[in-house]
């Protein structure tokens, strides 16, 4: 795509003061049409009486709402769940996450390459396995069917990958801004807190991006994990219109949609702040 | 040195946290001795009916048995393909329900497994049951497991077209070969079955290889292979579609209801909602056989309901009442009815497809209705996998039925 | 300016405490979710580990005897071919047309932050859900895709995408792109935001612009980000599961069966845990060898 890449990359301003550049707002809308044409499809069948789209036109024309109803009553609670565990695995895992990939990334530990090597493996195990050793454990400490717990299980798809991410992101960045930071007298921890992490903020947000999608869209452990109703994220929650031999599909997509909403408002918030060139000044 | 020592232990304290800690903690597991002395007030089950209408239904049988047993009944609903590994998981924490429920042919392998109790130490009546009820639920000549309720597939068609087109219902091969080529037109086929490649796809082609005389013990038989000419030659012949190797039965019922098939392979438990929709007319007939003379079998679907060794003997003589009643005459009857499937007992058949006519062909197939687990016992997923690995391997064209059936059934 | 004698030793020690106390969570995290699940199954892969065991807690040693079966079984080969392709296909779309996509999105114009985020939808999505709305599309009959490429006139009879032999593994492989262009656009597009803008203004002055910008200001600075993208892409591609069980289940006739899938078949249709647990070491053997060949290679372009 080197029609793309003309003109020199620059973020400062509009190539052209005055025209905001709608064409390229044009072009990303088109390839936006293709990417998301699933997730039209999947609105369209939200709206359809079987949830299918067996017969379907390609635009709704006698739409029906009864799955969106039956997933408003139904699932709202489910959805603060997810909302609750997602965004505390969120906090957990960067809290964790965040001073280890500083660690990686600049300590000359010992260590640190069987932890790093450690960390590719676990990325490499299938979920199952994990989520059945936790089942036991869970069991004996009490943990089945609490929040807190599937927090703590959920961030096992988040800290491993945070860890990766953040990491290669501060090996981006110079450490001569480190280095005198700690000329200054700064103890490692201010070092961190007034630094290092204000100059990581594309990583820790893209990080805690995807740890969210992980914890949001996690199924495995919500259904492992959880012997009653009392604590359902909503990816579970979908499945109680899965049945054995039945699905109601129509609920299904209804409540994947709703689902979306708030997932997706997040995300918009989060993405605002990946700003352009956070290291750019601090090296001068 | 000292700083020497701080460089290597760091890198040992990682190498035994990493290994250690975590085996140190695979040793905490507990196994709480089940104290039988107290009175039992409460009985766990476990079950896959997680949607409606079975959920409510089923919730409600379940705590009027309870009642009458005098206890109080804690339920988990799991989503159905979850079901066994949630019972290993339980099994190896020892945490089972005292009330299992497992689809008729996982019986085998759990009840091999020791988890279960036969239910003659209950006292547990098992007379006039279905033969492939008992069948299934058997294991060692020991009944561990028994359903009140099962299910089978059958031929469902669509009484508008087939009385357009001028063509009755079939009976045997040839006339389904007929009708379903003659139904086929415009984007209509004649006939759509499931045969992807899951036990749901072995399960559709189970009748016409029994029917035919073929035996899942061993598949590479010509009984076998002529059946599965059958169904190779109706997707050769484009009278069904070959997305058929990918579809599951709810999209067979799809096709059906959107016109789209004139004729299906499916279970009465797809009654709700093909009634959902008034102008579409079905008939039911049992699933065509090779000659005339020869027996339709079909495959016996369904849930039994067990009861688990968990160790307090209290608590199991609790779980086997509420087995018991579940399986009363009265509560096959009514679950029958609102679920769409067939009581177990042989005695009320006559009844219950009286009362329930829509239901009356599956009625008469469960009387000769044989259990998949029948021979083969824990042997069975194996050879069901050939089964459909056959099956896809000829309808997708890359050997003949008769290889198909040879390659597979020798891995 | 460093205190000599005993003090020194006092303040490394300090130090080394420090750094250690910064890694020690994730340490302790990794290890207690993780270790245990590890070395479980490892051990389980060399035993004869049925249903039985779930309950009774008895494995007999079997030794090598699972990998043997499973690597000698006719299904193998066919699985691994399938996952080279599958991997290879996926990965190289998917980083391919993401980084397109973040460089595009390097542009200021109106709505670039909301169309960005919206385009990780495809990620948001249940897998159950977007497996039965790609099962729709992909339809031979009345799919959304051959209903579209029948009205502009492509092609006469519906495309058999998911029950072709030949084309199933096409069809999967293009879904799965579609699930990691996001993965990839957001994380490349977070690294080329590091880069910066003097270093292109210092490089246009020398006439470095287009695609020599991208070849040596661009792709240099990028590289740590690109190797971490690419080797997780490929450990998470070589797991993946769901999607392919939710599409064909392995099928036709095993023509989208990966080493992943036929784990799975293995442990939890058949219910021979053993060897179940034998093929998925199989995938975290190749997994490992792949991320350290790759580690190594791009250490010696950094250095050269």
């Amino acid at each position: 795509m080197t029609t793309a890449l003309h003109a020199p990359i620059r973020r400062k301003a509009a190539s052209t003061p005055g025209r905001r550049n709608w064409g390229y707002t044009a072009l990303a809308l088109f390839f936006l049409a293709i990417m998301l044409f699933p997730v039209y499809w999947m609105v369209n069948a939200s709206l359809q009486p079987n949830g299918t789209t067996l017969e379907t036109s390609w635009i709704p024309l006698k739409p029906d709402f009864t799955g969106y109803a039956t997933a408003i009553s139904e699932q709202a609670g489910n959805l603060g769940t997810s909302l609750v565990i997602s965004l505390g695995s969120v906090a957990l895992s960067l809290a964790i996450a965040a001073p280890a990939a500083y660690a990686l990334a600049y300590f000359k530990v010992r260590g640190a390459g069987i932890v790093l090597f450690a960390i590719l493996i676990s990325q490499m195990i299938p979920g199952i396995v994990v989520a059945n050793a936790l089942y036991t454990a869970y069991n004996d400490l009490g943990l089945l069917n609490s929040i807190p717990g599937l927090i703590l299980a959920d961030s096992a798809h988040g800290i491993p990958f945070a860890i990766l991410i953040i990491r290669a992101f501060m090996n981006g960045m110079p450490s001569s801004v480190i280095e005198a930071a700690r000329v200054d007298g700064a103890g490692h921890l201010r070092a961190f807190w007034s630094i290092v992490l204000p100059l990581s903020r594309n990583s820790l947000i893209t990080a805690g991006l995807f740890t969210f999608l992980f914890a949001w869209s996690d199924f495995l452990f919500a259904l492992t994990l959880t012997t009653t109703e009392a604590v359902r994220p909503v990816t579970l929650g979908i499945f109680q219109y899965i049945g054995a031999y039945v699905n109601d599909w129509s609920s299904v997509m209804a409540t994947a949609v709703l689902a979306s909403i708030p997932a997706i408002v997040l995300l918009v918030a989060a993405q605002k702040y990946i700003a352009a060139g956070t290291t750019g000044g601090a090296v001068k | 040195m000292k700083s020497a020592h701080w460089k290597t232990r760091p890198t040992a304290l990682a190498v035994a946290a990493l290994v250690g800690l975590p085996l140190a903690l695979s040793g905490c597991g507990s196994s709480s001795p089940a104290s039988s002395s107290e009175a039992v007030t409460e009985v766990s089950v476990m079950d896959y009916y997680n949607n409606e209408p079975d959920k409510s239904f089923i919730g409600d049988a379940l705590t009027a048995c309870g009642t009458k047993a005098g206890v109080t009944i804690k339920r988990e609903t799991v989503p159905g393909k979850s079901l066994i590994s949630k019972v290993l998981q339980q099994s190896s924490s020892k945490t089972l329900p005292d009330v299992l429920m497992l689809d008729n042919p996982d019986l085998q392998q759990i009840a091999a497994t020791g988890a279960l109790t036969p239910l003659a130490d209950f006292k547990i009546g098992t007379d006039n049951f279905a033969e492939g009820v008992l069948s299934a639920g058997t294991y060692k000549d020991k009944v561990y497991g028994l359903a009140p309720t099962v299910n089978t597939i059958a031929l469902f068609y669509n009484k508008d077209i087939l009385d357009k087109a001028g063509v009755t219902p079939p009976t045997t091969w040839d006339e389904l070969k007929a009708a379903a080529a003659k139904l086929t037109a415009g984007d209509q086929y004649g006939l759509a079955f499931n045969a992807n490649p899951t036990y749901e796809g072995t399960w559709q082609f189970l009748p016409v290889m029994w029917s035919n005389g073929g035996d899942e013990k061993k598949i590479d038989t010509k009984e076998t292979e002529q059946a599965l000419q059958l169904w190779t030659d109706l997707v050769k012949s484009g009278s069904v579609s070959s997305s058929a190797l990918n579809w599951t039965q709810a999209d067979v019922k799809d096709q059906f209801m959107a016109g789209k098939a004139a004729m299906m392979v499916n279970g009465p438990w797809q009654i709700p909602a093909l009634d959902k929709q008034p102008t579409l007319q079905y008939g039911v007939v049992k699933i065509p056989v090779r000659e005339v003379g020869q027996t339709a079998v079909a495959p016996l679907g369904g849930e039994v309901w067990t009861v688990p060794q968990t160790g307090n003997k209290a608590r199991q003589a609790k779980a086997a009442e509420v087995v018991a009643c579940l399986n009363s005459d009265e509560n096959q009857l009514a679950m029958a009815k609102v679920r769409n499937t067939i009581p177990s007992k042989t005695t009320l058949a006559d009844k219950f497809a009286s009362e329930n006519p829509k239901l009356a062909t599956f009625t008469e197939l469960i009387k000769t209705a044989r259990a998949r687990t029948g021979e083969l016992g824990e042997e069975w997923p194996a050879q069901a996998t050939k089964i459909y690995t056959a099956i896809q391997t000829a309808l997708t064209g890359n050997a003949s039925p008769a290889d198909a059936l040879k390659q597979a059934q020798g891995q | 300016m460093t205190p000599r004698g005993p003090r020194r030793f006092g303040r490394q020690r300090k130090e080394r405490f420090f750094q250690w106390l910064f890694l020690v969570p994730a340490v302790i995290y990794m290890a207690l979710f993780f270790g245990y699940p590890v070395v479980k199954n490892v051990v389980m892969s060399f035993q004869d580990y049925t249903t039985a065991t779930f309950f009774t807690g008895e494995a007999p040693w079997v030794g090598f005897a699972n990998y043997v079966t499973v690597l000698s079984s006719s299904l193998f080969s066919t699985s691994l071919l399938n996952t080279a392709l599958f991997t290879i296909g996926s990965i190289l779309g998917q980083f391919v047309i993401g980084l397109a996509l973040a460089i595009f999105f390097q542009r200021k114009f109106p709505l670039n932050g909301i169309l960005r985020s919206l385009l990780l939808l495809p990620w948001l999505l249940p897998l159950i859900v977007s497996s039965a709305v790609w099962r729709w599309i992909l339809d031979k009959d009345s799919g959304a895709l051959n209903r579209f490429l029948g009205d502009i006139g492509i092609i006469d009879t519906g495309v058999p995408w998911l029950t072709s032999t030949s084309l199933a593994l096409v069809a999967v492989v293009g879904v799965n792109i579609w699930i990691g262009i996001p993965f990839n656009l957001t994380i490349l597009y977070g690294g080329l935001q590091e880069i910066p803008d003097e270093l292109y203004e210092a490089g246009s002055l020398d006439g470095a612009t287009g695609w020599k910008s991208f070849r040596h200001i661009t792709w240099p600075m990028l590289r740590p980000v690109v190797s971490v993208v690419l080797v997780l892409g490929v450990v998470y591609t070589l797991k993946v599961l769901d999607i392919i069980l939710g599409l064909t289940n392995g099928g036709p006739a095993n023509s989208t069966q990966t080493i992943a899938t036929q784990s799975y078949d293995l442990s939890f249709h058949e219910f021979k845990f053993g060897e179940g647990a034998a093929l998925g070491n199989v995938l975290v053997i190749i997994s490992l060898v792949f991320a350290v060949l790759y580690l190594r290679a791009s250490r010696r372009a950094v250095d050269e």
